[in-house]
């Protein structure tokens, strides 16, 4: 059987004990690597983004017969992931016992545990730059700078007006450009 | 007193003249201009949105003029015009960076994160199993949980007491005393404990355990002392959350450091 690749189809075909599993696997399929990478970007390491995004997908499978239809299913499953990683960084954040600078995650560290991390190029200057704003500019300029997310559904997921976003996306850009050109 | 009537006092009190003065409008409009503007605006604006439009209406072209224009022209017009939105807006945001942010937009596109080689075409079965499997144990998650803090708190409880039994046994050995007296008197089991010394020779212990050493410990023994064991200094509301003992694995190591020190507390005179 053809898998849908229509979120309606797959939202119909998950109400149907039958296909209900094909459909969750569709909705998985279509959604995981951009769901994976909004995950990975705020959480960096890829074992942490594996649990997030798991944790995410169980909850989705939960809450997917209630989903109203009225809103978007992509916007839905953001809003979604960004919560579970939201969560997971404050679990994170309990935990730790280091002290805690203005990186308060001990995210640049673990980027710079990463084997291929290398201080000199910029690209990894540029994910720094990132770890060390706050989580909500983190996010906004994540959804903008990588996903290219529209303001309007950006404001759907983070629940935020799009004047703020704008504000709040230029603000973060300024700071990482400041953090790329000082460091 | 009416609006009216408040603004021309208003105007009287500063500029009399101005108040005195009759109101005449000095500009003036085309015929039929309003009764045609919004119909005309709309069609104009519609038009110009889409870029590939070379259809400019003239400054006096009527609106069923306005209206001859290519069969079939609106039914595609809405996706067309929603294309033109977002393309500029995606031409604004690009711009914006470009033209503010040049480090930004050098670095796009540039990954750093790698990822296991597979990952995308296994995680859709990985997560439909977990969802499967976690409906299959719903039922025995309460009892899950205590057994854990059961088998880790009876093993941990008798490997230190026993420690702690043969320690002072031990120091009131008299010097005379040989090595192999001890040990003859004394079972395997006890002799195996005198390796844990300290909390962090117990944590290793319970480590080395399997889980098949500890339930088999526990048919043997657990009916016997876990009720005392479980009763004394187990607060259920101090017990860590579920999400805290899977994902960390000292979580449990430190609540039984804390049930030590209580019990250890409570015991001293």
């Amino acid at each position: 059987m053809n898998l849908p690749q229509n979120d309606q189809e797959l939202l119909e075909s998950f109400k149907d004990p039958a296909t209900k599993e094909q459909a969750f696997t569709g909705i998985i399929k279509k959604y995981q690597e951009k769901l994976y990478w909004h995950v990975r970007r705020m959480v960096v390491d890829h074992e942490d983004a594996n649990d997030v995004l798991q944790n995410m997908f169980i909850k989705v499978w939960k809450g997917l017969e209630n989903f109203r239809e009225d809103s978007q299913l992509y916007t839905w499953l953001y809003r979604i992931a960004t919560n579970e990683s939201l969560t997971f960084l404050t679990q994170q954040k309990k935990r730790s016992t280091s002290s805690l600078s203005d990186d308060e995650n001990g995210l640049s560290n673990k980027l710079k545990s990463d084997t291929h991390f290398d201080a000199n190029k910029l690209e990894w200057k540029l994910q720094l730059g990132i770890q060390s704003l706050p989580e909500k500019q983190r996010l906004v300029f994540n959804l903008r700078y990588y996903d290219e997310m529209p303001y309007e559904q950006m404001s759907k997921v983070l629940e935020t007006s799009e004047g703020a976003l704008k504000a709040s996306y230029h603000h973060a850009a300024k700071k990482i450009e400041d953090f790329i050109l000082n460091h | 007193m009416d609006k009216e009537n408040e603004i021309l006092k208003e105007l009287e009190e500063i500029s009399p003249t101005l108040c005195q003065m009759q109101k005449v409008n000095v500009f003036e409009v085309p015929e039929n201009y309003f009764e045609e503007l919004t119909e005309k605006l709309t069609l104009f604006t519609l038009l110009n949105v889409n870029e590939n439009s070379a259809f400019i209406p003239e400054k006096n072209m009527t609106l069923s003029e306005m209206r001859d224009i290519p069969e079939g022209y609106f039914n595609s017009l809405s996706d067309r015009i929603l294309s033109k939105i977002k393309n500029s807006e995606a031409q604004n945001e690009e711009e914006e960076l470009i033209n503010s942010f040049p480090v930004l937009y050098s670095l796009k596109g540039k990954n750093v994160f790698s990822i296991p080689q597979n990952y995308f075409q296994d995680l859709g079965s990985i997560i439909l199993n977990k969802i499967n499997n976690k409906q299959e144990a719903k039922v025995v998650s309460i009892q899950s949980k205590w057994w854990k803090y059961a088998a880790a708190a009876v093993v941990t409880g008798v490997i230190a007491v026993s420690s702690l039994i043969i320690l002072n046994d031990h120091s009131k050995v008299t010097a005379n005393t040989t090595a192999s007296v001890t040990s003859a008197k004394i079972p395997d089991y006890i002799q195996s404990s005198f390796k844990y010394k300290t909390p962090e020779q117990v944590d290793e212990g319970i480590a080395s355990l399997s889980d098949d050493e500890i339930i088999r410990y526990l048919e043997k023994h657990g009916s016997i002392i876990d009720n005392d064991l479980l009763t004394k200094g187990v607060d259920v509301k101090e017990l860590p959350s579920t999400n805290d003992y899977l994902t960390d694995e000292n979580t449990l190591n430190d609540y039984l450091q804390k049930i030590d020190a209580k019990n250890a507390n409570q015991n001293t005179p």
